[in-house]
């Protein structure tokens, strides 16, 4: 590794992100995130909408 | 008589060509044996009093040499004068190459050479032992096999200076050229005799630098035979590395998974009726989300077949309000046709939610399907699905990205190493079949 130094250090570097991600769960995921979402949600579910609702869907296999 | 560096004295004589009557000088008086006149290009003979014309030139085309002749320099620690200058010429596939030969002399030490061929130098002494002659393509010197590079006959086109041996231009010496970056063994057979010489690779800029030159030294074209790759001995040392790091990255991903949480948080099955009217969407009950802010997994397993389903999802922080927007599709479809049975797609899927904070949460849930759909229709059943979250599975997939990122350097290296001796090679006569020639690497 010491002849390596830089490469040692992107190595190292590499894995203390990958180490950090694993542990705060970064994924590659994406989520939309919505503040403030009114407690009635609990209550009335219908009166909340997701960003998702509706999108297309696939409607057959081969 | 004059006085050269570093205590060196030099005898210098006046002589006069008898074909031009320009004025000769000779450094190394008393063993130079042929003398070229600087004016007309005459060799002339410097053994006999009166400078016997060897040979002579209606016209030539003169070269200037790079280093010109009378340069002194320190050289191997010791001083050095440049007192003759030859080119000479090869053909090869068709081609004519021209490179250029210094000689320099130093009264206590001898003579040394400085070849040129586009900026590639090489520092040339003559070598008294024979090297031992392992095969038709490997010589051993000083323990160590250099393999054979080219094989050509070489002319001196073009001369200047002083030599201490029998110099005539166009004479013919059949030249094998010998390497092991950066050494070059050369043999020069003529006229029954072989002479055997070892060659170092060194820089134009250590040249310019011992002779005090003034300008730069000539740039550096394409890859000469004996030049030391700038990848040698890196090959090995970055792959031990590589394996080191990929150790550590497993035995990194290995304690990450074992300390992670992975904790099921909540696991509730449901049943969909695409038929039924009225509101899907339902919430499920609070649950909590304990520790650091790490990742949520929701898992949707399903008895689908043949068919699809939506899921919308919300992940609520019951105390903030804050939502995590998400959807997901499930579909699942297998049969068989004349190529067979197939499948498509899966009854199950999952998503996970990047750092969530801990917290109570909620899931709002909405399916969707289409009414249409042939299971729910024919067979009027409903679509059961389970929902199961978990806290802080791990999901490595930055260690997998990390994995491929780590092979990034050592790739590279090796690449630009072949692709460097694959440049190197194709210039030999001798270029080995496939790429089994040695990177150099002694890792």
């Amino acid at each position: 590794m010491i002849r390596n130094p830089i490469y040692s250090v992107y190595g190292l570097l590499l894995l203390l992100t990958a180490g950090y991600a694993e542990y705060s769960g970064w994924s590659l995921t994406r989520v939309n995130e919505v503040k403030n979402v009114p407690r009635s949600v609990r209550d009335n579910p219908g009166a909340y909408r997701s960003v998702y609702s509706g999108y297309s869907h696939y409607s057959g296999g081969k | 008589m004059t006085s050269g560096p570093a205590g060196l004295v030099l005898k210098v004589k006046p002589l006069i060509c008898p074909n031009c009557g320009g004025t000769i000088v000779l450094r190394s008086f008393g063993q130079t044996v042929n003398a070229i006149c600087g004016s007309c290009q005459t060799v002339l003979d410097a053994t006999t009093p009166s400078l016997a014309v060897l040979q002579n030139f209606p016209k030539r085309a003169r070269v200037v040499p790079k280093i010109p002749l009378g340069s002194r320099g320190q050289w191997h620690g010791a001083p050095y004068e440049v007192i003759g200058f030859q080119v000479r010429e090869i053909t090869s596939g068709g081609e004519l190459y021209h490179w250029g030969e210094y000689l320099l002399y130093n009264p206590y030490r001898g003579y040394r050479y400085l070849t040129e061929y586009e900026g590639h130098w090489n520092d040339v002494k003559t070598i008294r032992a024979t090297p031992e002659m392992i095969s038709a393509s490997v010589v051993r010197y000083n323990n160590a096999d250099h393999k054979i590079f080219q094989q050509s006959v070489a002319r001196t086109v073009f001369v200047l200076g002083e030599f201490p041996w029998q110099l005539r231009v166009g004479d013919p010496v059949t030249v094998r050229d010998y390497i092991r970056p950066p050494v070059m063994i050369s043999s020069e057979a003529t006229g029954g005799e072989i002479n055997w010489s070892l060659g170092e690779y060194v820089s134009g800029a250590a040249v310019w630098q011992a002779f005090q030159l003034k300008d730069q030294p000539p740039q550096v074209k394409g890859i000469f035979a004996n030049q030391p790759s700038p990848y040698d001995g890196k090959i090995g040392s970055i792959w031990k590395t590589f394996a080191w790091l990929l150790a550590l990255l497993f035995l990194t991903m290995a304690g990450m998974a074992v300390a992670s949480r992975n904790e099921m948080v909540f696991d509730q099955k449901y049943a969909f009726d695409s038929a039924r009217s009225g509101e899907a969407s339902f919430v499920t009950p609070v649950f909590d989300l304990k520790g650091h802010a790490s990742a949520v997994e929701v898992e949707v397993e399903t008895d689908l077949h043949n068919d699809w389903a939506g899921f919308n999802f919300a992940l609520i922080n019951d105390d903030t309000g804050t939502a995590y927007d998400f959807g997901k599709e499930v579909s699942y479809y297998n049969g068989s046709d004349s190529d067979g049975s197939w499948s498509e797609g899966s009854s199950k899927a999952s998503l996970t939610v990047p750092s969530v904070p801990a917290g109570r949460y909620y899931l709002r849930v909405e399916p969707e399907m289409d009414s249409k759909s042939g299971a729910t229709m024919f067979n009027s059943e409903a679509m059961h699905y389970e929902i199961k979250v978990k806290r802080d599975a791990p999901s490595l997939v930055f260690f997998v990205v990390a994995f491929f990122l780590l092979f990034i350097p050592p790739i590279y290296v090796t690449i630009k190493s072949f692709k460097f001796e694959g440049q190197r090679w194709a210039e030999s006569d001798f270029a080995p079949v496939s790429s089994s020639y040695s990177s150099g690497d002694d890792d």
